[in-house]
């Protein structure tokens, strides 16, 4: 018991030397560490940045960030890129649709044309005259 | 060998002492100790700067030191632990609080990217003294930092001799002071097993070491 007790501790000295001797940092690797830091939030939240650099208040911050959050939800600038494209596209051919497709406007207002025939005719050229 | 999984159990935070005189290396104390791992992630992941400062000087001692023990190679193990930290970073929008401790989740990744390592063949091997930072504190004597220098070769020269998990339980149990349960989760092993590693490294270490105990300053046994 004794005998196990004695390889602990010394065990116990070569671990705590081991601790002692790891708990420094190279300031190299940590600014190394910190550049990956600051390259990856870049990529990930580029919408987030002017908020955290020029904070506003009240309802003007409120808003920035509801628009921000919003700007995230949807996937930051490349995406309502294109989404502004999408629906300026979609905009275009409901005003002037190719020749291919229907007239859009005209499925959805069902509007009658009423061809009057006989304002064509001189009603004496098909009417029996009398006597 | 199999991969190491699950994650569970939180790493308490070891802060070291002041700097060194030299500034070469620095001890870090945890970051802003008022939020959690789980807070600073999140912090990160909405753009604040400060956290990856914070979880850097909170997490990356460790990182590198686990990935310093296991591989036995410092620029290695440098480059094991920046990885390591990349994949935190990439990984923060994705975090989900509350499932997991992220200091746990690092272990894991860091006990990986070893693996990894040394399937590729890099080069690993016994970590010479001169490769091994000064000694943090301030309150040690010149010989006593020559002595913790000394005794942390000759523990990593027996490291190296044990086998991968034996060397890598008895790194987080008596190196970076995890539980037992700790261990087993981020190994992906029972408890018992861990024990079981513990007790063999153990003794390995101890048999390795014995004869030069006089070397290593033990002259009274």
């Amino acid at each position: 018991m004794a005998e196990n007790d004695i390889k602990d501790a010394f065990l116990e000295a070569h671990f705590a030397a081991a601790r002692r001797v790891d708990a420094g940092m190279p300031l190299a690797l940590e600014a190394r560490m910190l550049a990956d830091a600051a390259r990856v939030q870049a990529q990930q939240v580029p919408v987030m940045r002017p908020a955290a650099e020029s904070p506003r208040r009240g309802i003007a911050g409120a808003a920035a960030g509801l628009v921000q959050h919003f700007m995230r939800v949807l996937g930051g600038w490349p995406a309502l890129g294109g989404l502004v494209a999408a629906s300026a596209a979609g905009v275009w051919i409901g005003v002037a649709p190719p020749d291919f497709l229907p007239d859009p406007v005209g499925l959805m207002v069902q509007y009658d044309t009423e061809v009057n025939m006989l304002d064509s005719y001189e009603l004496s050229s098909v009417l029996p005259e009398e006597g | 060998m199999a991969r190491i999984g699950t994650i569970s159990g939180p790493k308490g935070v070891r802060g070291g002492p002041a700097a060194p005189p030299d500034g070469r290396n620095q001890p870090r104390e945890g970051g802003d100790a008022s939020l959690s791992d789980d807070a600073l992630v999140a912090l990160f992941a909405n753009g604040d700067e400060q956290a990856a400062r914070h979880l850097t000087a909170r997490l990356a001692p460790r990182t590198l030191a686990v990935a310093r023990r296991v591989l036995g190679d410092r620029d290695e193990a440098e480059d094991v632990a920046q990885e390591a930290m990349m994949r935190l970073w990439r990984m923060a929008p994705d975090w989900q609080p509350g499932q997991a401790q992220v200091s746990t989740w690092l272990y894991r990744v860091t006990l990986n990217l070893c693996l990894d390592r040394k399937r590729r063949g890099k080069r690993v091997g016994a970590l010479r003294l001169d490769d091994v930072p000064d000694p943090p504190d301030p309150g040690r004597t010149a010989p006593e930092r020559m002595q913790d220098g000394a005794r942390s070769d000759a523990l990593q020269s027996a490291l190296m001799t044990l086998p991968e998990r034996q060397r890598q339980a008895v790194v987080l149990r008596h190196i970076e002071e995890l539980s037992n349960p700790e261990i087993a989760g981020i190994m992906e092993i029972s408890v018992e097993a861990v024990e079981s590693l513990t007790a063999r490294g153990k003794r390995t270490l101890a048999a390795a070491l014995a004869g030069r105990r006089e070397e290593l300053g033990y002259s009274d046994g």
